[in-house]
Formats: C-alpha cells, structure tokens, sequence
C-alpha cells in the first residue's frame, strides 16, 4: 500500500504550514487531496463499449481490481442499455451518488451492475451537476424506482422520465437534502418538525 | 393489474400502519383494496431513518465500525463483517487466517441466528405460536456465544478493521461444536411442526411468486432470489474471508413462492451447520490482527464490497479521500431492496397473504430505513 | 387411499401436536426467574463503566491521558486533570461520562492503556432522571448499586 505511486507525492495532513519546500507559491494554502491511483484497464469490453459509444466514455480505470468507467451523463442510461443487452449485465446492483461542492459538476452518481453469466461486476461513474436531471434507469431495470428516489431525497438529484419522483426515507415536505456536504449533522427541517411534531427540534 | 369484480365498489384504502405486529419493525403498507383482495400496495418507509450515512461522513472509520451493527440489528455480525472487509479492501490489507476462520464461524452462527428469528416471525404472522418459543430458544445459545466471545448479544462489534481485537476464548470450539450437535436435530423438529402441516402449506404453497426474471430484474437477492431457482450465493461466486475453503451447498427451489423461500431457509440453516462444523475443526493458530496503523487513513479511491448477508446482498461502498474520515459510505441494504418487490408479489391476493409476503421477504426494517 | 387416511385423521397436524406436548416436560422449561435469579452473564460482557482503584493503595489507576475520550464515537466522556508539581505527572479530578448516550461499544475500554475504565458486569443501570445517567467520577468508581429485589 505504501508504494502505490501516489500523483502528488506527499501526504497532505501533518506538514508544518511553514515547510513549504515546494516550488508552487505558498498563498494557494492546502494542497489538493491526491487523486485515486487508478490503473487503465482493457479487455473486450472495454473495446465493445469504445466501438460503441466512442468519446462519451472518458475513462476506462480500474482501482484495486475493481473496474469502473467514467462517463458523459447522458451516455449513462445507454450504456445501462447497451450493458444489459449485449453484454449480460443484468443486475443493477446500486446507485448512489457522492457530493464534491467544490466541483462545478458537483455530484458523482454511480451505477453499480453485475452480471451473473460472467461473475463481473463493474461501476459507471457520471459527473451531474446541481440542477441537472439525468435521465432514469427504471426503463432499463425495474430496481432503479426506490434507488432512484432514495439519491434525490438525500441528494436533490431529480431524474427525468422517473414515475414517481418523490422522497422516500425522509417526510415529502421535509426541506433540504441530507448528504449535501453543506447540510449540518444535527441540522433538520424546524419548520417541519414544529408543525407536525408540535416540538421544537434540538438535540 | 386484476379487475375489480363488484359493481359499484369503491377502492376500498386500508392503512397497514407502522404500529402493527406483523410488518416487523415501523413499515407502513397502504393497501387498495377490493374486498379482500389487493390491487394494489404502496410502502412508505423512513421511520426508521437514523442518516446512518451521514454520521459516517463525521466518524472515523474505527469510529464507525459501532454503528454499523445497529443497520440490520437481528443479524449484527454480518454488517460488520462487509463493514471491515470493504475497508480492509481500502487498506489492501487482508486478515490473517485465524482471524478470518473466526469470522466465518461467527458470521454463520450469525446467519443461524436469523434465519431462527425470521422462522419464529414469520410462523408467528401466519399464526403458528409455537415455534417462536423454540427458535428464540434456540437463538439464545447463539447469543450466549456471542456473549462470551465478545460482550454483547445484539449489537456485537466483534470484529475490527484488519481483524479481530477479542482472543476467542476457551472453549469457545467446543461450545461451538456442542451447538451444531443440539441444533440439527432442532431444525427436524421444526420442519415436524410445520413443512407438512397442512394449514402451513395452504397459506404458503403458490402465495408470493417472484419468477427468476423478476428477481434479477428488480435486484432481489439472498433466498428469495435462490428460492425462484438461480442457484447463485456471493460465498461461492465471489468468496470473501476464506469461504472458498469449506464445503458447502447452496439450496434452491423451482416455484419462487413463500413455500420455497421456506425450505431453501431451513436447508441454509443446516448447509451453515455444516459450515461451522468444518471451520472449527480447523481453525489455524497465528495473530488475529492484521497489519493495520493505529490511525486508519485509506488512500484516495472507492471500493465496493459485498457479502452474503442473511437477508441478501449487504454491500458497502466507501468513497476515501485521504483522510481519517470516510468521505461517502454507501450501504446498499438487501431488506429496502427485496422490499421494492412487495408490490409485485402481493397483486392478486388477499389481505392475509400480503402478512405471510412482507414475513417471506425477510425485512428488518433498521436496514431499509437506515 | 394413504394420502386420504392421513388427511382424515389429522396426521400431520397431529405430529405437530406431539412435539409440542412433548415439549411440555418440565425438564424443557428454559426460562429464568429474574429478578429472583439474577441472570450470570459473560466475562466480557461490555455492561456499566468503572473506574477501576489500585487496591493496594486505593488511589485510582486513571493517568487522565483522555485517550478514552478521543476513542469515544459519541464524545461523552469528559476528563479534566490538573497537574500534579511534586510526582510531575496529572492527578485526575473529574470524570464525567454520560451512559444515557453511550452505545457499550467498548472502545473506551480497548483504548485506556492501563485499564482503569473497563465495562463491567452490571446491566442494571436504571435511573429515575435524565441526569442521573450521567456519572461522575464516584459513580464511577462505587459502580451502580440497584436496590435489591424482595421477594
């Protein structure tokens, strides 16, 4: 694990802010976070899914022997498509999402599948902005209803062309999406909680 | 969607609410109905929603490890387990051999455990009392080993990232080998109770059925999946923590009713038995602890791992950043997904059969929610 | 014709009768007369917290290092110590820990490096008050004390 070849070379937590012996000047304060070690990875369908769906396909990467691939939020829903015909990936496994606010595009949503003829598992990992609405995978697999609704109650992400769009874990008025990285950790909806519990929330 | 028969019926809205003894935790059913039988379901959940995941996002992930037993609280061992393996797979470490037969050996004392618990609930909805009493009995001697091994029947913590803290105790081997001994002749004596039993098998027999196809489509995993007769288990097609050592089968069944998940059940129970056999006369000497810094700081990258929890497919995805904090824990949580497939099975039958379904499914309700 | 006899005759239903009375021995009766028998639990059994006391000269073994309550998940264990000029080392004055939120996880206990705080055996640790279930040092040294049943 230690020589895993690391992008940035240093570790970013325990440095005295005043050793700076690197060249990039010190007013730009904390160094951006390393980015994953992936490795590039290739194999028949990787060339299936380039023959197919070309540049909408940014990366093909694998990370610790999970293989994953990065693409255009719209080629999202046809390459579900086109796994699932093709290429026997009959079992979406998860969506989910991750929040990075500093990024213009500032959620990553994850489609996890896995194919039971082959024994493969692999990720598809898009870039959404806030606002945008990627269009739903409930026309490819009939899981993606709850999955779905579970990312936009906890995230905001709505999704085009879902039947039933509306929050699922948490109350339909509740103001507010959970996971957003700038939502407190004991922060709730007060005004919900006031007129429906008749107390006022706290811990 | 069958036709109402009646003239000039209303839907009738029945509200199968969260208080109610027979949907296993806070789960709330609103059925339309026509008479007694059901058009149509729609499940709200969420009163049980603890944001499991975004305490994660503020622990450390030692911190964490806790927490996670309280998701799917009757079958404790199993969260941790998918918990450590995920961040051990962060790490690239892997628990030493000790440590892993000791996993697996709780992990199916665990599955033991609740698929006792599920007999017991489900027999009881249907209207069965008296197997409930002998498989509560039953599970007691699971959670008093448990209770020795690592101070708590419930909400265990028994393992840790890297491995396992507690030193297996003496005569943890023999109590273990003591339990197959008693408990096999335990599962004939429920199937005496009731796989014969002619009012069981008409509640049971073609209620609920979920084809192969159906499963696969709406993500269904664990027995249910295994009952409509794919004969797939994550320990064999992707073993994890040295299952691929020990000889096993996986029971299926053809038909996909509640009837099938109830054999392909039992015989889990006893094909774990086997398991557990096999791995205690076994059990390699060595360290429990794999090489694991006091400070546990994974490198930036994501990893999903999953294992074969009672209930399904229980998988972790953790998003690091570097960091002593994980970025993103994901839990995909077989019961809120097994669940999604109520609707489904209840078309067509009447208001009882939807009890024996949500009894069928296995849900426990501190998963769905989360 | 004996498919019909044993559906007549109640066959299975009465088999499942039979392991039911058979189960009626008193010899099967499984449960415990708590409180009049007080359940044994295990060894490590991860129950109400102690501050353990070196008996040899009653002074307690806490070295108010805090590692306990940076290993907390729910930080609820508040150590306060001042420092002691003649022995240079810290002399523990308070120690606060709030058992209405602690999860008995047990990693307080796996961090103290010279096992002064330790999960004991007690699972009674009922109170009246909100407040009483947060335990100062005393509490926490004298251990619980339920009032004892009378039967």
């Amino acid at each position: 694990m230690a020589d895993e070849p690391k992008p940035e070379g240093a570790e970013p937590v325990a440095k005295p802010p005043a050793a700076a012996a690197k060249p990039p000047a010190a007013h730009a304060p904390p160094k951006p976070p390393p980015t994953m070690a992936t490795t590039p990875w290739e194999s028949d369908l990787t060339k299936l899914l380039k023959d197919r769906f070309g540049d909408q396909i940014l990366e093909f990467a694998s990370y610790l022997g999970q293989n994953f691939l990065v693409s255009k939020p719209e080629a999202a829903i046809p390459i579900l498509e086109f796994l699932k015909l093709e290429a026997d990936f009959d079992y979406l496994v998860d969506i989910t999402a991750a929040d990075y606010p500093k990024r213009p595009e500032r959620f990553d949503l994850f489609y996890i599948l896995y194919s039971f003829g082959r024994n493969e598992r692999i990720r598809i990992k898009t870039a959404v902005a806030d606002g945008a609405k990627p269009a739903t995978a409930t026309t490819v697999h009939a899981t993606a209803n709850w999955l779905e609704r579970e990312v936009f109650d906890m995230f905001g992400i709505q999704f085009e062309g879902h039947p039933d769009m509306r929050r699922i874990l948490l109350p339909d008025e509740w103001e507010g999406f959970p996971l957003r990285k700038e939502y407190g950790l004991i922060q709730q909806d007060d005004r919900w909680v006031r007129e429906n519990l008749n107390i006022e929330s706290g811990q | 969607m069958p036709e109402a028969t009646f003239l000039d019926s209303t839907e009738l809205v029945l509200n199968m609410g969260p208080q109610h003894p027979s949907t296993h935790g806070v789960l709330r059913v609103i059925l339309k109905l026509d008479g007694e039988k059901v058009m149509g379901t729609e499940c709200i959940i969420g009163y049980l929603h603890r944001g499991v995941e975004k305490i994660a996002e503020n622990r450390t992930y030692v911190m964490f490890n806790p927490y996670v037993d309280r998701m799917d609280y009757v079958a404790a061992v199993s969260n941790g387990l998918g918990y450590c393996l995920a961040i051990e797979k962060l790490l690239n470490v892997e628990a030493p051999p000790r440590a892993q037969a000791a996993r697996v050996i709780l992990t199916e004392l665990n599955r033991i455990a609740s698929h006792l618990l599920w007999l017991g609930t489900h027999a009881l909805d249907i209207g069965a009392i008296t197997p409930v009493f002998y498989c509560f009995r039953e599970r007691e001697e699971v959670l008093k080993i448990f209770e020795n091994y690592c101070g708590a029947r419930l909400t265990t913590h028994a393992f840790r990232i890297g491995g396992l803290v507690y030193e297996l105790y003496d005569g943890f081997e023999q109590e273990c080998r003591a339990f197959c001994d008693m408990f096999l002749p335990k599962v004939d004596e429920y199937e005496e109770l009731l796989t014969n039993n002619r009012i069981w098998v008409s509640r049971l027999k073609g209620i609920g059925i979920l084809s192969a196809e159906e499963c696969k489509d709406y993500g269904v995993t664990g027995p249910v999946l295994r009952a409509a007769g794919v004969k797939w288990d994550l320990r064999k097609a992707m073993p994890y923590s040295g299952y691929e050592q020990y000889d096993f089968d996986i029971p299926t069944a053809q038909n996909g009713d509640t009837y099938d998940r109830y054999t392909v059940r039992m015989e889990e129970m006893r094909q774990s038995v086997r398991i557990i056999r096999q791995a205690v006369d076994k059990i390699p000497s060595g360290p429990i602890m794999g090489k694991v810094g006091k400070v546990v700081k994974p490198p930036t990258g994501e990893a999903y791992v999953s294992i074969e929890a009672p209930k399904g497919e229980l998988g972790y995805f953790v998003v690091s950043d570097n960091s002593t904090q994980p970025y993103r824990v994901r839990v995909r949580p077989p019961s809120f997904i097994n669940l999604q497939a109520l609707d489904r099975m209840v078309r067509g039958g009447l208001v009882a059969d939807v009890v024996a379904i949500i009894g069928t499914l296995d849900i426990v309700l501190g998963e769905v929610d989360r | 014709m004996g498919k019909f006899l044993r559906t007549v005759f109640l066959v299975d239903l009465l088999q499942g009768l039979w392991v039911t009375f058979r189960n009626q021995h008193p010899k099967y009766i499984y449960t415990e007369q708590y409180p009049a028998e007080r359940p044994r639990v295990a060894e490590r059994y991860r129950g109400a917290p102690r501050l353990n006391i070196n008996p040899d000269n009653g002074e307690t073994l806490c070295i108010s290092c805090n590692l306990c309550a940076l290993a907390c998940p729910e930080n609820l264990i508040v150590v306060t110590s001042e420092r002691n000029e003649v022995t240079r080392k810290k002399d523990l004055t308070t120690f606060t820990y709030d058992t209405s939120r602690c999860m008995f996880c047990g990693l307080c206990e796996d961090a103290c490096p010279v096992d002064a705080l330790e999960l004991t055996q007690d699972f009674e640790l009922a109170s009246y008050t909100r407040d009483g279930a947060i335990w100062d040092r005393q509490m926490l040294e004298e251990g619980p004390r339920p009032t004892q049943y009378r039967s």
